[in-house]
């Protein structure tokens, strides 16, 4: 058999390192969200994306200024997809008569330059009430998934497991969201679905932890709780390893294959896998030591 | 000896897989002939619209409007019923930009007979406001709920006759919430033409164009309320509407300024619009149809109308009193042509022509009109809310890619099993295999729509299909490493295992059902597709693997685990 011997590595010791470096990644994705902000997509802002395919590669340039004598305001032009496709995304952003746009932008290329033919692939618009109410509900759902997780594992396990639980799921979404703010992603409709799988799929290593703790810790009384929840991480290690791999197989397939939105919905994957795989070990199992460490000098003060 | 209940498990994958197979017949082979297809269901995995092109469209019904035509309905029958009453008002109109309607009466000493006569014969309709010199009534709370509720099924259905008649295949038309109402039309080729299908109020009117005030005259106070405000270059209600709210005072107060918009016929640009002093009076209207039709005279198509037995009866009595007078056809609002009335028209006939264009697409128009005007009008303006159109080209990339993807991702995953877990891994990618067979022949039962986002959703599956049967592996190889004979070892790690399978994958399960509770169209393909994904990768990596196994070990009595 193929298996990693003799591996053991002193997570627990090192705790408070990895714990600060966790708080530091979340705190640089809250400041930046709030300094340079989301990129949100059409669905979350409102407006109108037009996708348009041409016949031979057209300079984003040279569209744009095709459209300038239209007043479309504050508008976007960009290539996206691969290179051979010549696909064009034109986002504009609310403005009155909208929803007329798309033929007036149709005609204008038509009479612009002779030699190229286009098709309309993709047409997307959002007025503005419904944008607003897309990023109430988006952020609804990403809280009260949390919170049914919360109680699933206050549930199932010991209730001092579920704080660590949820810690290390807001990291994960923060960090994630970090990282769309660094890479200036779009954050449209499917990464929010890309977030919430996030949450469902990273709680699983948490619970693979988890359970294997709440087995060890009958048999291992005599040992110290931190000796026992070290010892439960390595011994889970390699199934931690494989399943992750096996995940991120896929989904790094996903971000080289797939375009646009489900390269948006890749990177949200990678990032929230990795997040995820590093916060059940190193935030996740901590809470839970500081909660049951701390936890009865806490309740001696509370009284 | 093999274990009891290994004969049950088989059976029952064994069954899955065969209703799976059957299930997908159709998708799979979509040429199968005739006689031999009705062997088959008909249904094909159900393809969302981001996968196979089409319209989506969300809109808001104006309940204002629905609520100021109620009014208006209202007050037309009150002066009609009150005509011959000694007590009968001076006048009764709607209040304009209101829904209350106000009765001018004759004599003071009528107010209290007017009251008590609206509270009997309105009990629950009308309240009456306070008002000095005149009566002022308004709808009721209650009433105004049940208005507004009934407008908004009225256009749910208005909208699904249009387009039953349209004739698209498999259109969904929901309410939702209050006020709006979504639409989606898979596979629609011409999606501006089924938007205005949709959103086109169809409401007819012949009025009668005040004569006593001269063209020139119109458009010379027209111009100038145009010069004051600063207006859109277009002839939209509300555009109107603040027109004639300038104009008050300098036009007689029963009538109102509507335009002809006329149109550059080749380049289908606005380019101006003529103004029309109409009376507000609709004399006949679209709801007095009997029917409408496309019909051609000299190769132009046009829309001829037949009115009911009412409608004949008024547009007969309308013609034979207004002869040498302009009669306006008034569509939605934009009068589509003025012309003069040379005689009684006895037979309750009436056509209506159409703009410029070539013969197709004029037939196009008259055909979309005649539509709308059979099937009814509106009972209020639709506000779009979304709309998002998908052209079918963009669409079968995106099957093509993910389904590289799929097939990508499963050879990877299937290479690294095996080598990593010999043979148990070669069981563990057969159940993969089978799995995703499970996933679509789950599509396909329960006509689940498969998005793109979906499709994703599959590929997720076979990531973390993986992780269930790792689980129980990894425990086997410990069990093992532990000094238990291999049938324990099997039967310690499925057993250890289980509680760390169900709870995580139900976790995963939990945040497919918040996301189909609060997605709407693809996200919710994807949570579906991740939901049956985790049903079926529970089956296969707890029921199907343990059947390779037990086989391998009781059945063909090998000693060791190959783990």
């Amino acid at each position: 058999m193929i298996e990693l011997k003799g591996f053991h590595f002193e997570f627990i010791r090192k705790m408070r390192f990895f714990l600060l470096l966790s708080a530091l990644a979340v705190g640089g994705s809250v400041f930046l969200m709030a300094t340079k902000g989301l990129n949100f997509g059409t669905d979350f802002k409102g407006g109108m994306k037009l996708l348009y395919r041409f016949s031979r590669p057209v300079a984003e340039g040279d569209l744009r200024r095709l459209l300038e004598p239209l007043n479309l305001g504050d508008f976007s032009v960009q290539k996206v997809g691969r290179p051979e496709e010549n696909r064009m995304a034109i986002k504009l952003e609310q403005q009155e008569g909208l929803e007329t746009l798309s033929t007036k932008i149709g005609e204008t290329f038509r009479t612009g330059p002779g030699d190229v033919s286009f098709i309309l692939e993709q047409e997307e618009t959002v007025g503005p009430k419904a944008g607003a109410a897309l990023r109430k509900k988006a952020t609804l759902a990403i809280i009260v998934s949390w919170l049914l997780i919360l109680i699933y594992i206050g549930y199932r396990f010991d209730f001092a497991f579920a704080p660590g639980a949820i810690i290390a799921l807001i990291h994960d979404v923060l960090i994630t969201l970090g990282g769309f703010v660094v890479s200036g992603r779009e954050v449209s409709l499917t990464v929010v679905a890309a977030l919430l799988t996030i949450v469902g799929y990273s709680v699983n290593d948490t619970i693979v932890i988890y359970d294997r703790i709440r087995e060890n810790l009958p048999k291992m009384q005599k040992l110290p709780l931190r000796e026992v929840i070290n010892i439960s991480i390595n011994e889970t290690l390699s199934r931690t390893i494989i399943t992750n791999l096996t995940v991120f197989i896929v989904v790094i397939l996903i971000y080289l294959f797939g375009e646009g939105e489900f390269q948006n919905f890749g990177f949200a994957m990678i990032v929230g896998a990795l997040s995820g795989t590093y916060s059940t070990i190193f935030v996740a199992s901590p809470c839970y030591i500081f909660l049951k460490e701390y936890g009865p000098r806490i309740r001696a003060l509370w009284k | 000896m093999i274990t009891k209940n290994w004969r049950t498990k088989t059976l029952l994958t064994v069954a899955l897989t065969l209703l799976s197979l059957y299930f997908l017949v159709p998708t799979l082979f979509p040429e199968t002939p005739g006689g031999l297809a009705r062997l088959f269901p008909a249904k094909v995995i159900r393809l969302g619209l981001d996968l196979r092109g089409g319209i989506y469209v969300e809109v808001e019904v104006e309940l204002e409007d629905a609520l100021k035509n109620r009014s208006d309905l209202i007050s037309s029958e009150i002066k009609r019923l009150l005509e011959k009453e000694p007590f009968a008002p001076q006048a009764v109109e709607r209040v304009p930009e209101s829904t209350e309607i106000e009765l001018t009466l004759k004599n003071d000493s009528d107010r209290e007979r007017i009251s008590s006569w609206v509270r009997e014969n309105y009990a629950n309709v009308l309240a009456e406001k306070r008002a000095e010199k005149t009566v002022l009534l308004d709808l009721t709370e209650k009433f105004a709920d049940q208005t507004k509720d009934m407008a908004v099924r009225q256009a749910l259905e208005t909208i699904r006759h249009r387009i039953d008649r349209y004739g698209v295949a498999e259109p969904t038309i929901v309410r939702l919430g209050a006020n709006r109402i979504s639409v989606e039309l898979p596979g629609m080729t011409d999606p501006e033409r089924a938007l205005k299908l949709i959103k086109t109020a169809g409401w007819l009117e012949f009025r009668l164009v005040d004569e006593t005030v001269p063209d020139e005259e119109v458009r010379r106070r027209v111009a100038e309320a145009l010069a004051s405000l600063q207006l859109p270059e277009d002839y939209k209600a509300e555009t109107v509407e603040a027109i004639n709210s300038k104009l008050k005072g300098k036009i007689p107060a029963d009538d109102e300024i509507l335009f002809e918009a006329q149109y550059d016929p080749v380049t289908k640009r606005l380019t101006g619009g003529i103004p029309y002093l109409l009376k507000r009076k609709a004399d006949v209207t679209g709801d007095m149809l009997k029917s409408a039709n496309v019909d051609v005279d000299n190769n132009e198509p046009y829309v001829s109308l037949s009115f009911n037995n009412t409608g004949t009866r008024l547009f007969a009595a309308l013609t034979a009193a207004n002869v040498g007078k302009r009669l306006a056809i008034v569509l939605d609002g934009n009068v589509s042509k003025a012309p003069v009335i040379k005689s009684e028209i006895p037979s309750g006939n009436a056509q209506i022509t159409l703009g410029y264009g070539d013969y197709a697409s004029l037939h196009q128009e008259a055909t979309d009109l005649a539509l709308v005007l059979r099937e009814g009008a509106l009972p209020a303006r639709l506000k779009e809310l979304t709309k998002t159109v998908v052209g079918p080209s963009l669409g079968q990339d995106s099957i093509r890619r993910g389904v590289r993807v799929s097939l990508v991702a499963a050879l990877l995953i299937i290479v690294f099993m095996a080598l990593y877990y010999r043979l148990s891994g070669m069981m563990a990618n057969i159940a993969l295999l089978l799995n995703i067979l499970l996933v679509l022949g789950a599509l396909a039962i329960f006509q689940a729509t498969l998005t793109l986002p979906g499709i994703a959703g599959i590929v997720l599956t076979i990531g973390m299909a993986v992780d269930a049967n790792v689980l129980i592996f990894e425990r086997m190889r410990e069990e093992l490493r532990a000094g238990r004979a291999a049938k324990n070892a099997l039967q310690a790690g499925y057993a250890n295992a289980m509680s760390a399978i169900l709870d995580s994958n139900i976790t995963t399960f939990l945040s497919g059902v918040v996301l189909y509770q609060f997605g709407t169209g693809p996200i919710r393909g994807f949570a579906v597709t991740l939901m049956i994904g985790i049903v079926t990768t529970l089956f296969t990596a707890i029921v199907v693997t343990r059947i390779f196994q037990e086989w391998v070990l009781y059945g063909l009595k090998r000693e060791r685990l190959s783990v």
